[in-house]
């Protein structure tokens, strides 16, 4: 059996040029590579854009984190119109509300608060994702004191 | 409700709410049963992007005309505001504090900033601008932006 359908896939703002955007990303690879590489993967959003069909088939398949870095939400409206189940949605500027003292700035690279946001950001997404997993894995479901006990 | 001049500049259509004056920075001043609401435009508003957090100034602060009566930070700017008549602070909006996104959702309505007991209006409002000659400079900084 795939271990595919235990993944959450993470889908960040694909907006080049603008800082929350970046912070989205920077936080997506955090979350990918280095905080949940098992349990996550990430899906770009110019290939849903573009209807790629295997990213197509990921979003149906596993449920979505999304990181909108405006209010358009591209990345939570993409997973929707590509099949997909949005899991959980994040706006970067929510997230800059509740640290005020990590003001993000810079495109191509961030500052010092900007890393440091993405990083509370997929610090928060880690957690989230626990949770989507804990919900779907099969041992969720099984009684107490089931092969794991 | 109020009306509204409307222009379409590239992709985005800006309003003007024919029912208040204006300050030449995009600062809106509207006048009811002698206290003065202020906002921002919506011009002004789409322009500096969404915003993050948004203060007035305390309650009982009197400002001059031009001096700041409040800041936003948005995701592109952080903005001055200038008080478009001189006063004193007599409420700020509430939202400013919970919901300062309502600043981009409704900037003539819900989303104010300030309302000001003014000194003087009668004689600051002559220094303001009606919606007619707000929309025309609207239009033209809009324009030469799209130009790049």
């Amino acid at each position: 059996m795939s271990d595919q359908p235990h993944k959450v896939v993470i889908v960040p703002c694909s907006g080049i040029g603008k800082t929350y955007g970046t912070v989205s990303r920077e936080a997506a690879y955090d979350l990918v590579e280095d905080l949940r590489p098992e349990t996550t993967g990430l899906v770009g959003l110019p290939l849903l854009v573009l209807g790629d069909e295997d990213a197509r088939a990921t979003v149906a398949a596993c449920p979505a984190v999304t990181i909108d870095g405006c209010k358009l939400a591209c990345a939570t409206k993409m997973v929707a119109q590509s099949g997909g189940r949005v899991a959980h949605s994040v706006a970067v500027l929510d997230v800059y509300r509740r640290h005020r003292d990590l003001k993000p700035q810079g495109i191509a690279d961030l500052n010092e608060g900007g890393r440091q946001l993405a990083h509370a950001l997929a610090q928060e997404l880690a957690d989230i994702v626990d949770t989507l997993n804990s919900k779907s894995s099969p041992d969720a479901s099984a009684p107490e004191g089931g092969p794991d006990a | 409700m109020p009306k509204y001049l409307e222009t379409t500049v590239d992709k985005f259509t800006f309003k003007v709410a024919t029912d208040r004056l204006y300050s030449a920075e995009g600062v809106w001043a509207h006048e009811l049963d002698g206290r003065v609401r202020i906002g921002l435009t919506d011009y002004v508003q789409q322009r500096s992007g969404d915003v993050a957090f948004a203060e007035a100034k305390p309650l009982g602060t009197a400002v001059a005309v031009d001096e700041e009566v409040g800041s936003i930070e948005t995701v592109k700017a952080n903005i001055s505001v200038g008080a478009p008549l001189a006063g004193m602070v007599a409420e700020v909006n509430p939202l400013l504090e919970t919901a300062p996104e309502t600043i981009n959702a409704d900037p003539y309505g819900a989303g104010w900033l300030a309302v000001i007991a003014p000194e003087d209006w009668a004689t600051d409002r002559t220094r303001l601008l009606d919606p007619a000659a707000y929309f025309a400079i609207m239009q033209q900084q809009a324009e030469k932006e799209a130009q790049g």
